[in-house]
């Protein structure tokens, strides 16, 4: 090959190096950044009158005499809207059978929109879920409500070679001869009027709990229930792995045991995280039974097992990363073996020790598949300190798959859910970054 | 221990201790150490314990239905009457989003590890590690969540422009060396300076055009596919693979850095350039350590419950053809998440131990897969310290 080609190949080498490492940020950037930008909106965003009401009656927040001048003004302009419905329905009443049958169905759908926009209109039974009591509680959602309102969404099957495409048809033009044609710029022009949206900030979405399966309120229960899960898992893994990593270092003596141990560590941390999830279920709850079903014990146990690993490991590094002149010096002014290792080696390891632990705490706050079978519940309060040795909580990284997945309203709730993954990810990347940091000040400090 | 024995030695001359109190000391140090070793053990007696339970309850379905249907059949009726239990597709499903994502993890993985390892300088090496570690620490369910929430939209919507797209832009550097590699070799045998030249631009123009026809071709078939679902084999494969690249990285890396300086340092006396050193020297050298850094990553995508219950679309099928990464697909782990929950009523029923046997051979393929990467790493290191 000439020189110049082995150049160029010298230098495409390097592009696919450095290039593969530039793919993996910016797949960070593209799976982080929308979690964030989306999972902000689940605390600041346009609410609308409707939000301040449901706070004030699900949550007794804001000032009573500021809401009802506030309701009144909106309700002065949806005065309108209800006296055109009321017109409309006497309008029907004079229609010839077979056009009332059809206005009639073409009505009843405008009438659901409009309920999707406003809440209840007058004349409605009370409904029985919360999420019919109020109308849009925020401003984006009414704008993708107003336009259900406005246009039926219809499918084009025509060609039966391609995708049938969605398209959108006006209302009003099917209304045009009614006085209920009217109705649809009103609604279009005064939204702003009836919704009165304006900034808002809800932290309460991290402290309240949730309303009606997530469609209102915040994500309390499933904090805290990640946070009992993963601190029971660390409480049992914690000191465990550390003893065990003390032997390991200290005093495990070359040999087919302690090799086997060894290999039976980086089995433990190789198995997948489902199967942890059934041995959780067979082992803890169908045959130790440390609780009637799930509950939050089972499930950290079973996430300790799964961290447990990675903590021996951690804190083997950290302890052997001692430098062996502490070790002598403790040991030549005659201490024993055991002071050294308590006073000595341990205190010098701890930081080491503890970027691991955190590390771990992350994983165990954030791995799913494990709880799935041994604590988790989709819909629950939060419990309380006493309540762990029996009853399973709803926690952060269930909840999301929950609520993605399974929740009868998925793509109604995006704002919930996004919130949940912004909740979590930062959880676990500021107790990553905390290690990360840890970790370099270690290093300096040892390097002196 | 030369230490202890000294200091040892050293207190016993120096206070004279009462005999109960000496056994008093025996006593408690070997109870201690008894419970130091008791709490590394348990590590040991928990794989027994995860071994057995899983097994107890996968043993009493071969029990009932035996071992061909499982593995021949790939009719998964559960909830029938009479149930079927054929797991084929399902097994399957995980190897392909396995494959698939090894195909898009090894090379990324092992290209970024040389590059950590061998090309960039310190200064920046401190910052890409932290993105590889927060790639690592990212919850499952928040790629599954990306995977189903946005990931599966945009392949659903504009999957054939996507596929062009990504074809292009990682294939044409590619083609555009292999064209100038190509050319390159077919002339060096030619001593006639410039005839030599003049072949050189010849076929530098040939395959040149050749590439870009072929680049055109593809791109075009591939904007012309429909994707008809966004939660597909392809979809879990790209997530899985970014989920896989922290542990190929941080391993291989390892394994590269254990290739000593001398071996570099003589492949760059001979004349070699970077990339010759590092492919012809450090690579084989570090090859078997690269090879458990694989198995260790392939077994996180192997194992990986959320993203594929959430983004793979859970249909139980063998794809049509074979290799369709457009089509939904169903895991082993997803089958375990899914169905444990209707099963689990029903403890005792066949429906519930298939979960358990489903469990166990994911059991059994991570634990062989362990036991080979870490034999090959300690031969590795064996090689490499000893010769």
């Amino acid at each position: 090959m000439n020189i110049g080609t082995r150049k160029i190949l010298d230098r495409s080498f390097t592009a696919v190096g450095i290039g593969s490492i530039i793919v993996m940020a910016v797949a960070l950037m593209i799976v982080v950044v929308p979690i964030i930008t989306n999972g902000i909106g689940a605390v600041f965003f346009t609410g609308t009158v409707e939000h301040r009401k449901m706070l004030f009656s699900e949550f007794k927040r804001g000032d009573s005499e500021g809401l009802s001048s506030e309701v009144a003004s909106s309700e002065r302009y949806r005065a309108k809207v209800y006296e055109m419905l009321t017109g409309f329905e006497a309008e029907l009443e004079t229609m010839a059978p077979e056009k009332k049958a059809e206005y009639k169905s073409k009505y009843a759908q405008v009438r659901a929109a409009l309920q999707a926009l406003l809440g209840p209109l007058p004349g409605d039974s009370a409904p029985m879920l919360t999420r019919f009591k109020y109308g849009q509680t925020r401003w984006e959602k009414a704008e993708e409500k107003l336009h259900d309102f406005l246009y039926e969404s219809k499918w084009d099957n025509s060609n039966p070679d391609v995708m049938s495409k969605e398209y959108f048809v006006s209302r009003a033009i099917s209304f045009q001869g009614t006085s209920l044609v009217k109705l649809f710029p009103y609604v279009k022009n005064n939204l702003e009027y009836m919704l009165l949206p304006e900034f808002t900030v809800y932290w309460g979405f991290i402290t309240d709990s949730s309303v009606d399966s997530h469609f209102f309120g915040g994500i309390w229960p499933e904090i805290q229930g990640t946070f009992f899960l993963a601190v029971g898992a660390m409480l049992f893994a914690f000191p465990l792995g550390v003893v065990a990593a003390v032997y390991f270092t200290e005093y495990a003596r070359p040999g087919f045991l302690n090799s086997m141990l060894r290999s039976a560590n980086s089995t433990l941390a190789g198995v997948p995280s489902i199967v942890f999830g059934m041995f959780g279920l067979a082992f803890f709850i169908n045959t130790m039974k440390v609780s009637e079903s799930k509950s939050v014990i089972a499930g950290a146990l079973t996430l300790a097992i799964m961290i447990l690993p990675t903590i021996i490991r951690a804190a083997e590094e950290a302890i052997l990363a001692v430098p062996k002149t502490y070790r002598e010096a403790s040991l030549s002014l005659g201490s024993t073996k055991w002071n050294t290792i308590a006073t000595v080696i341990l205190p010098a390891a701890l930081p080491g020790i503890l970027t691991g632990g955190v590390i771990s705490l992350g994983r165990a706050a954030g791995e799913t598949a494990p709880i799935i079978f041994t604590a988790a519940v989709s819909v629950g309060s939060a419990i309380g300190l006493a309540d762990v040795f029996s009853s399973p909580t709803p926690a952060l990284s269930w909840n999301i798959y929950n609520l993605a997945s399974e929740h009868e309203a998925a793509s109604q709730i995006r704002h919930v859910q996004y919130g949940m993954v912004l909740a979590l990810v930062s959880i676990v990347l500021m107790l990553n970054l905390s290690a990360i940091v840890l970790r370099a000040r270690i290093s300096k400090k040892l390097k002196g | 221990m030369a230490e202890e024995s000294l200091g040892e030695s050293n207190r016993t001359n120096a206070f004279v201790l009462s005999a109960r109190k000496r056994t008093m000391q025996k006593v408690i140090k070997t109870a201690g150490e008894g419970m130091l070793f008791a709490a590394a053990s348990f590590v040991a007696v928990i794989v027994l314990f995860i071994f057995y339970f899983v097994a107890r309850d996968a043993v009493p379905f071969f029990q009932i239905r035996g071992f061909s249907e499982f593995f021949t059949s790939s009719n998964w009726y559960p909830a029938d009457d009479p149930a079927q239990f054929g797991s084929l597709a399902i097994i399957y499903g995980s190897l392909m989003v396995t494959l698939g994502s090894a195909l898009i993890a090894v090379p990324m993985g092992v290209a970024a590890a040389i590059c950590l390892s061998d090309i960039l300088p310190f200064s920046i090496r401190q910052y890409a590690k932290p993105i590889i570690e927060m790639l690592a620490a990212i919850p499952s369910v928040a790629f599954g969540f990306f995977a189903l929430v946005i990931l599966a939209p945009l392949l659903q919507n504009n999957g054939g422009p996507m596929l062009m797209w990504a074809w292009w832009i990682l294939v044409s550097p590619f083609m555009i060396l292999a064209v100038i590699v190509i050319s390159d070799l077919l002339t060096t045998k030619i001593t006639d300076q410039k005839r030599r030249q003049q072949l050189h631009i010849f076929f530098l123009i040939l395959f040149g055009l050749l590439s870009v026809f072929l680049l055109f071709k593809v791109g075009t078939i591939l904007y012309g596919i429909q994707i008809l679902t966004g939660t597909n084999a392809l979809n879990v494969s790209i997530i899985l693979s970014f989920m896989a690249l922290p542990t190929i990285v941080s391993v291989s890396e390892d394994a590269l850095q254990a290739v000593g300086r001398e071996i570099r340092e003589g492949s760059y006396a001979l004349g070699a350039t970077r990339a010759e050193t590092i492919i012809k020297t450090v690579l084989p050298a570090a090859s078997s350590g690269i090879l458990a850094a694989v198995i260790l990553g392939i077994m996180r995508a192997l194992g990986e419950t959320m993203v594929v219950w959430m983004a793979s679309g859970n249909s139980s099928q063998i794809p049509e053809p074979w290799f369709n990464y457009l089509q939904a697909i169903r895991t082993l782990t997803a089958t375990i998440a899914g169905d444990m929950g209707e099963a689990d009523q029903v403890t005792g029923s066949a429906r519930f131990h298939v979960l358990f046997a489903m469990g166990l051979l994911l059991l059994v393929i991570s634990f062989i897969s362990n036991l080979v990467s870490e034999r090959i790493v300690v031969r590795q290191r064996k090689i490499l310290s000893g010769q």
